[in-house]
């Protein structure tokens, strides 16, 4: 028996502040703003202005106590801050109440990249005074699971606790798997989402592969596209079955009705492939299993963010599963950046009759697919697809409840 | 996408292929070999200076070859890390003994738990920053640093289009991983799970439990009174699995059943096990009505059994609370005290050696001297492998950072493949 899967609750935490509705009215004002990278750990060449959607210091302290958060990650912090709205924004739990029915609550978050700054902070403490010298403290929460750990301790969801680590895809996979959880019955509710820090080494590294855009901002689908803008932050939903939320009279924001991942054998280590066919045949094959047809879809959203060989294989992928004739396709890591769940809270939102969706200048001819502009027709289901660089790939549908 | 509320509806997931990368070299023969003996490999660490720690000692994997395993090809200019090489051999070993082809069909998936990636090399690549400076920096020995990197290695190498799943939940990873295998092959997701899980040796894991002081001087001595800590190890584990039908219809012959799966979270500490463990007793609960299995039908635990005195004495109370006066006597083993703490694999690692305990009949001995400890009240394997009735389950669990918990059970194949 497969379950039907509604989300109740979301919690966002990114560069504008926190909230969803923040979010939302950040997003229709343009890209999320960027901050400068901190540049005194030596990462960056001394000519570099590294410029990054970092989250404004102290955004988590309306969430956590400040001696709790202190002995969190900033992953952790912002997985925490993002869950309790989700429950909250729910009707479930008041702010730091624990959930009801905890064993029965799976935490599942996807992370790119983990604590790296705590990472680098313990690999300091070596250099500089000794293997001896390691806090346990940083070490605790340099696992990339600390912020799942945290979010279950702070809400008591004492069901299963997952995390996934699938670069640009781990936020949309973790949320794939949380709908799985419900749909089974593995979990009755599953607070599911993604967190992730931009630390200073990061952005380096991105920026040397040749990852990042040169400018301010990413102009995804763009013939000049040069590479996506970086953005931390955390977005976690609260998953649950349509009957439960009717049980307890929670109004559901999205139903889920089809979900399915895929992997593109063609990428590199370090870079999208150009498996767009292989990956087009794996959402078919899922949704007609799903029993969602696919003329059923209004609109895709899609997770290109400004890379030249991404926006190529979301737009060769949305292509070749329409075969040829896509309906309107939104991009909005435009304006949310890539990682840290903006891309998840927009897909959120992405079925209102009034979508935010960035403008990107003159989109790339080469490519099948042209980024939605204006006023788009109103749309019941909705396509959310998230290619990531070394083949993962994960996507889901979702619908007006 | 099954409905978990009735066990005699799913369909029934068999295992037909074993690999491992272990201590004791590469193969699940030599796995099984040195653990029948009673054998340990906790050494002094070669791979990195240990200056400065409380221990010196961990399980490390003897050299691999440098070539990639027959028929396996990553990108031009991969460098895989150490910990993509354990799975890429583990994997191997185990596809073929399932004897599947490569590349592998559409219909198979890839599940699998890490919990260090590539950090080896990331910190040799941050040292080498620290060196040189942002300018000269080389950016490729980043590349495997994410915990994702051994999944990506994995499907590259074996040329996957079907779901990757990447876990990175500490130790309980690649169990997890096992568990969504079994639940992607029950929803029909995919016909053929590739899952496992693999981990390297890297200066933060081994200066971190050093740093809480969670690591023995001496080798793991697991479930012993005077136990004092862990020692660390590496490894790969990775198994097959397919629904009985497929299996059957390909003549492939099941060397066990993945009969069922559970995971937990304490929510109580990020460390810390529950003193009672109640988290675990609830992962191990959930397994085995996932399974249909009750607790008095299992033949025998291989216990996460880590060394370290509060989790062994979380779990020997789990351990009670599920099997109740049972628990006395119903034997139980830790691999721990011999291949080490594999992290992130280590729960892939104990499943492989769980399933060559139901394929020999027999269960192995938990090395390390020392008393049993009287508190702890478990029926613990010393000395010889101990013989069991294989035709009863077994019970595999492990416990993690965060809190998290995973079981399997696990029953011989229908067919003795001796």
């Amino acid at each position: 028996m497969i379950r039907s899967v509604v989300v109740t609750g979301a919690g966002v935490v990114a560069a504008h502040g926190s909230g969803l509705p923040a979010f939302r009215e950040a997003l229709a004002r343009g890209p999320l703003p960027l901050s400068d990278v901190p540049t005194e750990d030596g990462f960056h060449p001394p000519e570099d202005a590294p410029r990054a959607a970092l989250v404004p210091p102290d955004v988590t302290k309306r969430w956590i106590e400040p001696l709790i958060a202190r002995r969190m990650c900033l992953p952790s912090r912002l997985a925490v801050s993002a869950a309790i709205q989700a429950t909250s924004e729910a009707g479930l739990a008041e702010p730091g109440d624990h959930v009801p029915d905890g064993d029965a609550t799976a935490v599942c978050l996807g992370t790119a990249w983990g604590s790296i700054s705590y990472t680098l902070r313990l690999l300091r403490q070596i250099e500089e005074a000794g293997p001896g010298s390691i806090s346990p403290f940083l070490f605790t929460e340099t696992v990339a699971n600390a912020p799942a750990g945290q979010v279950a301790i702070r809400l008591g969801a004492r069901g299963p606790n997952l995390t996934l680590t699938q670069r640009e895809a781990s936020g949309t996979a973790a949320l794939v798997r949380g709908a799985a959880l419900v749909a089974s019955g593995r979990a009755r509710r599953v607070l599911a989402g993604a967190t992730d820090e931009i630390s200073p080494i990061l952005h380096s590294v991105l920026t040397r592969y040749g990852s990042l855009t040169r400018g301010d901002r990413a102009r995804p689908f763009a013939a000049d596209r040069d590479g996506f803008v970086v953005a931390e932050g955390a977005a976690v939903f609260l998953l649950e079955t349509e009957e439960d939320a009717a049980d307890r009279g929670a109004t559901p924001l999205v139903r889920i009705v089809a979900w399915g991942r895929g992997n593109d054998p063609t990428a590199s280590a370090t870079d999208w492939g150009r498996g767009a066919t292989g990956l087009a045949r794996r959402v078919a094959t899922e949704l007609a299993r799903a029993d969602v047809p696919i003329d059923t879809i209004g609109r895709v959203v899609s997770g290109a963010s400004g890379s030249r060989r991404g926006d190529e294989l979301e737009a060769r992928t949305a292509h070749a599963l329409f075969d040829g004739s896509p309906p309107p396709v939104l991009a909005p890591k435009g304006l949310t950046g890539e990682y840290g769940g903006g891309f998840l809270a927009s897909a959120l939102g992405s079925l209102d009759d009034e979508v935010a969706s960035p403008s990107v200048g003159a989109a790339d001819p080469d490519l099948p697919v042209a980024p939605a502009t204006g006023p788009l027709p109103p749309a019941r289901r909705v396509l959310v697809t998230c290619t990531a660089s070394a083949g993962p790939f994960a996507w889901l549908v979702l619908e007006r409840p | 996408m099954s409905d978990h509320a009735d066990p005699r509806n799913r369909r029934r997931i068999v295992v037909t292929g074993i690999g491992a990368v272990s201590p004791f070299g590469p193969g699940v023969d030599a796995l099984w070999e040195g653990l029948a003996a009673g054998e340990e490999r906790i050494r002094p660490v070669e791979l990195f200076s240990t200056e400065g720690h409380r221990t010196r000692l961990a399980a490390e994997v003897p050299e691999l070859p440098e070539s990639l395993p027959a028929g396996l090809v990553l990108p031009r200019g991969s460098r895989p890390s150490r910990t993509d090489r354990f799975a890429l051999h583990a994997a191997h070993e185990a596809w073929l003994m399932a004897g599947l082809p490569l590349p592998a069909p559409p219909e198979a998936g890839l599940f699998l738990g890490s919990s260090t990636g590539g950090m080896y090399e990331g910190e040799e690549a941050y040292w080498r920053l620290r060196r040189t400076g942002p300018e000269r920096a080389r950016t490729k020995p980043f590349a495997p640093q994410p915990n994702g990197t051994p999944a990506d290695a994995v499907a590259h190498a074996f040329g996957l289009s079907g779901p990757v799943e990447a876990l990175a939940t500490a130790c309980a990873a690649s169990t997890m991983a096992l568990e969504a295998a079994l639940d992607s092959l029950r929803a029909g997701e995919v016909r053929v799970a590739l899952a496992g899980g693999a981990d390297g040796l890297c200066q933060t894991t081994f200066g971190g439990f050093n740093s809480l002081r969670a690591v023995d001087e001496a080798p793991a001595r697991p479930f012993r009174a005077d136990r004092e800590g862990l020692s660390l190890g590496e490894g790969a584990g990775f198994l097959v699995l397919e629904t009985e039908a497929d299996a059957a219809s390909r003549g492939a012959r099941p060397l066990a059943v993945l009969a069922g799966a559970g995971s937990t979270c304490d929510a109580f500490h990020m460390t810390a096990p529950c003193p009672e463990g109640s988290g675990a007793a609830r992962a191990m609960r959930v397994a085995l009505a996932d399974a249909g299995v009750s607790p008095g039908a299992v033949g025998f635990l291989h216990a996460h059994g880590s060394g370290t005195p509060h989790n062994d004495q979380a779990e020997a109370a789990a351990i009670r609370a599920v099997f109740g006066e049972r628990a006395a006597t119903l034997p139980v083993t830790s691999s721990k005290g011999a291949v080490g703490h594999t992290l992130g694999s280590c729960g892939s690692l104990e499943a492989v050696i769980t399933v060559l305990c139901l394929i020999h009949g027999r269960v192995h001995p938990t090395p390390g001297g020392g008393v049993v400890d009287p508190e702890a009240r478990v029926d613990l394997v010393l000395g010889d492998p101990r013989a069991i009735d294989d035709a009863r389950p077994a019970l595999s669990l492990n416990l993690a950072f965060g809190g998290a918990n995973a079981a399997l059970i696990l029953r011989k194949g229908p067919e003795d493949p001796r």
